[in-house]
This record gives C-alpha cells, structure tokens and sequence, in this order.
C-alpha cells in the first residue's frame, strides 16, 4: 500500500530542534514510518513572509512542494497575482490567512481563489490556525476551489462532518483526528475518499498516526484511499461531486 | 519502516477512561471498542477513570469504573476518581480501593478547580499513601491547578506515594521541566498520553527522566489508544527502555494489584 503524508514541514520550525530542519533529516523520517512521499511546505513559508521569502521548495521525487502563498494587494503578498501560481501549476498551495493576517474571503483573496479553483489548484488551510468558520465561508464563496483541511483536531468532528457533508470540495487532513474512533466515523459520515493521510510532522506527531493507518477498522480499500488515494485525487484535479 | 514490536513484557496502558464528554463528541466512548481495538493493537490491560467521574459525580462514576472492570477482569483496571470538594470522600474512597482490579486514586485538579497542592487534597493523598497504592493527576504545565512543579511538591510531602504526571505536564514546551523535575524527585513519574507529546519528546523525556521514570498511557477513549502506542512502537528506544515505558514501570508500582488476563493461567 503506497503511504503519502500530505502534510509535512521541511526546515528549521520554533520551539523545537527537528530532523527534518533539512532534507536529507526529513528523507530519514519517511524512511523510518514508511512513508513513500509526502507534500511538503517550506518552513520559511509559514513562519517567515511569503511578500519577503519566496525561495523553490524542496526538489525530490519523493516530495511534492507545497508553496505558501499570500493573496494582498500588489506589494504585500506574493506572488504578484494569482497568474503566476496557475503558471506555475503547483500540485497544492497553502495559505495561512491568521498568521499572515490576510482576509480569506477579502476581495483580493476571492479573485485569488476563483482562477485557482478553475486552474484546479487545491488550497490547504491550517484549521487550528484558521479556524473551520473561515473555512466554511470559502467553501460557501467558492464552491469548486478543492479545500483540504489540516490538523483540525479531535474536538470539532460534529462541524467536521457537516461541513464535509455541505461542501463536497472540501477533505479533511487526518493525523489530529485524534479522539477514539473519530477516523473511522467521519470515514462512515463523509467517505473514505474525502479524508486524506498527514501528519504535520513534525509540529504534530506523525508515529501515532502512522501506526494508526496500519490498525484502521476500515476495508483495505477505504484504507488506501486515506492513505494515498484521496490526495492523488485531490491532486488530479477531480471534480467535486 | 523501522519496526520495532519486539517487546518484551506487558503493555499497560496507565492512562484511560470510558464514557462521553460534554465538551466534544467522542464517537467510542464504550468499554467494549477500547477491549477490543486493545486487543487488535496489543495493549493488554487499561486503567481507567469513568468521565462521569471526572466531570461531575464521582462517587457515581467510580461505581461505573469498577463495574467495567468486574466485566472486563485483567483487561480494565480502575483509577477512582478523588474529589477533594468532598468532605465524605475518603471512607468510599476506601472501601472501594479493596474492589478486585482497582489500581489507585486519580486527581483532576483542573476540572474540580482545586490545586493538587490545596489541603482539601491532603485526606485523599494520605489514604493513598496509606494503602499503598499511586496517584495519577492530571497534569498540566502553567496550570494554577496542576502544574508538574506543584504535582513534584505533593511527591516531595509524601514521599513513599508514587505520584504520576498525567500528560508528562501536556505542552511541549514544559516537558524538558516535567523531566527534570521527575528526575529530582524519586516517587515523580511522568506518563505521557496527550496530542502533543511527538516521538522526539517521548525519547527526550526517557533521556531526561530515566526510562523506569516514563510510563506509557493513551487517555482513550479521549484519543485514539493506536495513536499513543504508535508513539511508543515508533520510538527511538532501546528494547529494554521501550519495555518498560509500556508496562515495566506500570506492574513494578502496581504490583500484586495488577491483573493482566492475557497472562492469566486457563
């Protein structure tokens, strides 16, 4: 069964001193959870500024880079218009509209969000950053952007199922679905198809999650979709239903 | 992958409870998913707190506790919950610590708004260390409640009462203290369930504190009892450290109290 994180951070984070500061760490990591590949967001992306610090990501086969963008006016953000990220043609984005203080839903941001969601570009949000209210609002604004959600925790999985169940867009990362049984369930809820396997390793722990994939209560082939399949779809383009 | 399952001895999970919770859905909170995803996964035999217990009514609660245990004998065992609000508390309290699969008391400072360190406490702690048995807190750094420096002052005015350090203190950044703290302090123990506790801080906190100071806990049906013990299965840990964290620890300070139904003689 093929293993693909979706949400991993490469480079040095705060607080903490991480192998995965530089490749060759994170690419001993995925080794040592069996992980194939993983989608992979600059750490300089989500806690430096994007308008000031916009170097390549991580060049690997095993990597998917996930650039973090930042819709503003001209000179505030980056890159200068959303032009440039559907030339680019990335597998995914992430913006981060708390820490970088933007507005998801402003008028910049829509224009944003409409040429990606008809490039086919998925947005990842950080819903402990963000919040699942701001995600919601976008699902409701922009209803063909594909949205996955990262790290929304356990708490929350009543707002989880009904947003998956009024916005077929959106997926659900699934490492912080840490509550008994909440993986499952939300699979029953929403599909097994709408919920994709990442840890945010390493701010977030990625063993558990791991180990947990090996020991899903679901058929094998719901357990592949989560755990490679549902982003591969994702990633592809395919329609919401 | 690096596996590492070779494991030898029992895996006990130090840390658990049933029931639901008022402030967010738990979809198993039943005694029977836990036992049987336990025995799927390999964990032999949880302690656990009824959440009945912990939010609102322990003397109610405990009772539902004690009943999984008699239906699940040496697969669930008790933490009774002690509230310290309760001045009548002691003599249940000590009549059910002689109830077949009970391991100790099991202090929740923060949900009953009282410091651990609070003389209302003081009753509940003298008939644990009186009945020979530990006490596992919640533990939470910054907590005016239950911070691991005012848990480490409860070990250090009973010093023959194992006193367990529920979360290793919670956040990532108090575990270097919770470990220097338990380190310090020989009847300090760190237990290490929690959602922010990675493999990186587990192995630290076994660096710091001394593998027969860390012990392995999941807080099911809160979390996921696979995502605890995938830390610990993934851990960069020796054999012999790895042994005990899961359960070394655990059946050495609960001794003849600890009844494991996967070792039992048919």
């Amino acid at each position: 069964m093929r293993i693909f994180d979706a949400h991993r951070v490469l480079g040095p984070v705060p607080g903490d001193h991480v192998p995965s500061a530089d490749l060759a760490g994170l690419l001993v990591e995925l080794d040592h959870f069996g992980i194939d590949g993983a989608a992979v967001t600059p750490s300089h992306g989500l806690y430096g500024d994007p308008a000031h610090e916009h170097t390549a990501g991580a060049g690997h086969e095993r990597l998917v880079p996930v650039p973090v963008i930042l819709p503003a006016v001209p000179g505030a953000g980056w890159p200068d218009d959303p032009g440039a990220v559907v030339d680019a043609a990335p597998a995914m984005v992430r913006a981060c509209p708390v820490r970088h203080r933007f507005a998801l839903t402003g008028p910049v941001a829509l224009r944003w969000w409409h040429e990606l969601a008809a490039a086919a570009i998925p947005l990842a949000l950080d819903a402990h950053e963000a919040g699942l209210d701001r995600v919601r609002a976008l699902a409701t604004a922009v209803p063909q952007l594909r949205v996955l959600v990262l790290s929304p925790g356990y708490r929350c999985l009543r707002e989880l199922a009904e947003l998956l169940g009024a916005h077929p867009g959106v997926y659900v990362e699934t490492g912080t679905l840490a509550a008994a049984g909440a993986v499952e369930w939300l699979a029953k809820q929403a599909g097994a198809h709408r919920l994709v396997f990442g840890t945010g390793a390493p701010v977030w722990d990625d063993a558990g999650p791991r180990f947990q994939l090996d020991h899903l209560r679901l058929p094998d082939a719901d357990v592949e979709l989560i755990a490679a399949g549902s982003f591969a779809a994702l990633r592809a383009g395919e329609a919401p239903e | 992958m690096s596996r590492t399952t070779d494991v030898r001895g029992p895996v006990i999970d130090a840390h658990g409870h049933v029931g639901g919770w008022a402030d967010f859905f738990v979809p198993e909170p039943d005694a029977t998913w836990l036992v049987d995803v336990n025995t799927e996964i390999g964990i032999d035999v949880v302690g656990v707190s009824h959440l009945v217990a912990v939010g609102r009514d322990a003397a109610a609660g405990n009772e539902l506790a004690l009943a999984e245990a008699e239906r699940y004998p040496g697969r669930i065992g008790v933490w009774l919950v002690a509230d310290p609000h309760r001045p009548d508390a002691v003599a249940p309290l000590r009549d059910q610590l002689e109830r077949p699969g009970v391991w100790g008391l099991k202090l929740h400072p923060d949900t009953h708004e009282c410091a651990v360190t609070d003389p209302r406490y003081e009753p509940l702690l003298e008939l644990a260390a009186a009945a020979g048995v530990p006490v596992l807190s919640h533990g939470q750094t910054r907590s005016p409640y239950s911070d691991p420096g005012d848990l480490a002052e409860v070990a250090r005015r009973h010093s023959t009462l194992p006193v367990l350090v529920g979360h290793a203190g919670l956040w990532q950044d108090g575990f270097d203290r919770a470990a220097r703290l338990a380190a310090a302090h020989p009847n300090l123990y760190l237990e290490i369930c929690g959602s922010r506790l990675t493999t990186r801080w587990l192995e630290r906190l076994v660096a710091v504190a001394g593998a027969d100071r860390v012990l392995f806990g999941t807080d099911a049906c809160f979390l996921d009892p696979r995502l605890g013990l995938g830390k610990v299965r993934h851990a960069r840990l020796s054999d012999a450290d790895r042994a005990l964290v899961l359960g070394g620890n655990a059946a050495r300070l609960l001794g003849r109290r600890l009844t494991i139904a996967s070792q039992e003689t048919p």
